[in-house]
C-alpha cells in the first residue's frame, strides 16, 4: 500500500490487479467444490452409520456411566446451579440424585437427532451453551454487575466466545449437511440450572468457575466423542475441538489461582450424557 | 482502463474484508472437513477391518484402555512414535530443571516443569503399555527428528524463556501428533489414548504461551499460584489458545519414531 496525492494508490497496476482478482476467483473455485465434497461424504458417512437400536443404548448406557462416575455422581448441571447459588468459587455437594438424568428422560426414542447425530447435536448445543454464557457473563461484566472484572478474564470470555461459535457452526454444518435442523438455541435439559447460575454470579471469579465447568464439560464430552462415534469425520472434529476447550479450562484454572494442568490423562467423569438433549 | 477509474480506498476496504471472511472460512472449514476428508479412507479401511475388544492390563490399565484383538502394524508404529515424542519431552524438561536459572529460578516454572515431567513419563508408559500389548516393542529412544532440533537449539538457550520456547515447541508436536493418530488409529480404545492425552499437552502449552507472554511483559512476579489475576494483561488471557481448532499440519508422521 502506498500513499500519494494525498490518498492511497494502488500499488500494481490495474492489469496485474484483474490478473490477480482472476487466481483468487480460479482459487476459490478450486477449493470450494473440494470443501463441498468433503461435506458431502461426511453426510454420506453420518447416513451409513445411523445407528442400530443397540448402538444408540451403547451410546446412551457408556455417556450415563461415565457421567455417573463422576465426583458422587454429581449431575453437571446442577453442579453448576450449585457453585454460584452461594457466590462461592468451587462446585459445591452432590445434586439431587438422578435429577439432570430423569429430567430428559430418554430423548433417543424421539429425537430427531440419532445416532452419530445425536452427539454432533450435544456437541452444538454445549458449544451454544458456552456462547451464551460467555455473552451474558460479558454483558453482566458491562452492567457493573460482576465488580472489578481483570483484563484477563474479558479478553479470554470474548476470544473463548468467538472459538465456541467456530465451534457450533462446523457442529451445524454436519446436521444440516445431513439433512437436520441447525440448533441455534441451546436444547440441554442443564441449560435452565445454567442461566440461574449465571445469573445468580456476583464476581468475575464466579463466572470464571462456571466457565470453568463448562470447559471441562464439553471438553470431556469430546474425549468421550473420539470412542463413541463411528463417522471418521465426527472422531476427527472432535479430536480437534477437545483440546482447544482443555486450553481454556487451563487458562481459567490459572486466572482463578488453580493448578492448570490437574490431570496426567484427560478423564471423561463431568462429560455431558446425550440424554441431557430434549430435542 | 486507467487507475483512475478505481476507488482504491474501497477496493483496499474490500480486499480486506474478502481475505478476512476466505481466512474465516478457510480456518473452519479446513479443520472441520478437509483434513478428516483426507483421513477419511484410510479410517475406513482400519475401522472396517476392526476388532474384537480385550480387556488390557499393566499400564494401560491406568486408562481402563482395552486393546482390539488384531491391532494394526500402523497402530504400533502411532504408539512408537509418541512414546519417542514423550521420552523426549521427559529428555529435555529433566535437562531443563538441572539449569541454574530454573533450579534457581521462578519457583512456580520450576514447579510446572518437575510435574509435567512426571506427566510425560505416565503418558510414555501408557504409549509403551499399549504397544507391547499390541504386540510391539516399547519405543525407549527419543524422536530421532525432534532431538535433533532440541541439539541444535540447545547451545542457544540462555534462559527461561529459551526453555519456555522449545517446551512450546515440543508440546505443539505432541498435540498436534496425538489429534491426528485419535482419527488414523483402528479401534476405539487407542482412540481414547490419544484423546485423553493430546488435551494434556495443548494445556501445557497454553500455560506455557501465557508463561512466555509474562516474561515477554516483564512481568515474571505474576508465573504464580495462585496469581494476582487482577494485574495479569489483558493478553494473557488469550494468548494461550490461538486456534479454534487444534491444528495437525505438523504433526508427526507415524513412522518417524516407530522402532526400527
Amino acid at each position: 500500500m502506498s500513499a500519494g496525492n494525498g490518498g492511497w494508490e494502488l500499488p500494481i497496476s490495474e492489469g496485474e490487479l484483474w490478473r490477480l482478482t482472476r487466481e483468487l476467483d480460479e482459487a476459490h473455485q478450486e477449493y470450494l467444490p473440494r470443501m463441498n465434497a468433503a461435506a458431502a461424504e461426511l453426510t454420506e458417512e453420518l447416513r451409513d452409520t445411523q445407528p442400530t437400536a443397540a448402538g444408540v443404548e451403547r451410546l446412551r448406557v457408556g455417556s450415563r456411566r461415565g457421567f455417573l462416575l463422576g465426583a458422587g455422581g454429581v449431575a453437571a448441571a446442577l453442579a453448576l446451579a450449585a457453585c454460584s447459588s452461594s457466590g462461592s468459587t468451587k462446585s459445591q455437594g452432590p445434586a439431587p440424585s438422578g435429577t439432570a438424568m430423569s429430567g430428559s428422560g430418554s430423548p433417543s426414542a424421539t429425537s430427531l437427532y440419532t445416532g452419530d447425530l445425536q452427539v454432533v447435536a450435544l456437541a452444538t448445543a454445549l458449544e451454544n451453551q458456552a456462547v451464551g454464557a460467555y455473552g451474558a457473563a460479558l454483558a453482566a461484566a458491562k452492567a457493573g454487575k460482576l465488580g472489578t472484572v481483570p483484563a484477563a478474564v474479558g479478553t479470554f470470555a470474548t476470544t473463548a466466545m468467538a472459538q465456541h461459535a467456530d465451534h457450533a457452526k462446523a457442529w451445524n454444518a454436519v446436521l444440516t449437511g445431513a439433512g437436520k435442523p441447525a440448533i441455534s438455541n441451546v436444547p440441554l435439559s442443564n441449560q435452565p440450572a445454567t442461566l440461574k447460575a449465571l445469573g445468580a454470579a456476583t464476581s468475575a471469579g464466579a463466572v470464571a468457575q462456571l466457565a470453568l465447568d463448562l470447559e471441562t464439560q464439553a471438553a470431556q464430552t469430546y474425549l468421550f466423542a473420539t470412542y463413541s462415534v463411528t463417522s471418521a469425520g465426527g472422531i476427527a472434529t472432535a479430536a480437534s475441538i477437545a483440546p482447544v476447550e482443555a486450553m481454556h479450562a487451563a487458562i481459567l484454572n490459572f486466572v482463578l489461582g488453580q493448578y492448570p494442568v490437574p490431570d496426567d490423562f484427560l478423564p471423561t467423569d463431568k462429560a455431558a450424557s446425550p440424554t441431557l438433549l430434549t430435542v | 482502463m486507467g487507475e483512475e477509474n478505481l476507488d482504491t480506498r474501497l477496493l483496499a476496504e474490500l480486499t480486506e474484508q474478502s481475505q478476512d471472511l476466505n481466512s474465516d472460512a478457510v480456518r473452519i472449514t479446513r479443520e472441520a472437513l478437509t483434513e478428516y476428508g483426507q483421513q477419511q479412507e484410510p479410517t475406513r479401511r482400519w475401522w472396517q477391518r476392526g476388532g474384537t475388544v480385550a480387556a488390557l492390563a499393566g499400564g494401560a490399565a491406568l486408562l481402563g484402555v482395552t486393546r482390539a484383538a488384531a491391532a494394526s502394524s500402523s497402530d504400533v508404529m502411532a504408539l512408537q512414535t509418541a512414546a519417542s515424542i514423550e521420552n523426549l519431552a521427559v529428555s529435555v524438561y529433566t535437562t531443563a530443571a538441572g539449569l541454574s536459572f530454573i533450579k534457581d529460578g521462578n519457583k512456580t516454572v520450576a514447579a510446572f516443569i518437575a510435574k509435567t515431567t512426571s506427566q510425560h513419563q505416565a503418558h510414555a508408559q501408557a504409549f509403551n503399555a499399549a504397544a507391547t500389548q499390541a504386540g510391539g516393542k516399547a519405543q525407549a529412544a527419543p524422536d530421532p527428528k525432534y532431538a535433533a532440533v532440541v541439539k541444535q537449539m540447545l547451545p542457544s538457550i540462555k534462559g527461561p524463556g529459551d526453555v519456555v520456547s522449545l517446551a512450546i515447541t515440543l508440546e505443539d508436536v505432541a498435540a498436534q501428533t496425538y489429534t491426528s493418530y485419535t482419527s488414523q488409529v483402528s479401534d476405539a480404545t487407542l482412540r481414547k489414548l490419544f484423546a485423553s492425552v493430546a488435551p494434556v499437552e495443548a494445556q501445557h502449552r497454553a500455560t506455557l504461551l501465557a508463561v512466555q507472554a509474562l516474561l515477554a511483559g516483564s512481568d515474571a512476579s505474576l508465573i504464580a499460584i495462585p496469581t494476582d489475576a487482577a494485574k495479569l494483561p489483558a493478553a494473557a488471557g488469550s494468548i494461550g489458545f490461538p486456534d479454534a481448532f487444534y491444528q495437525v499440519k505438523n504433526a508427526s508422521p507415524i513412522s518417524e519414531g516407530a522402532v526400527q
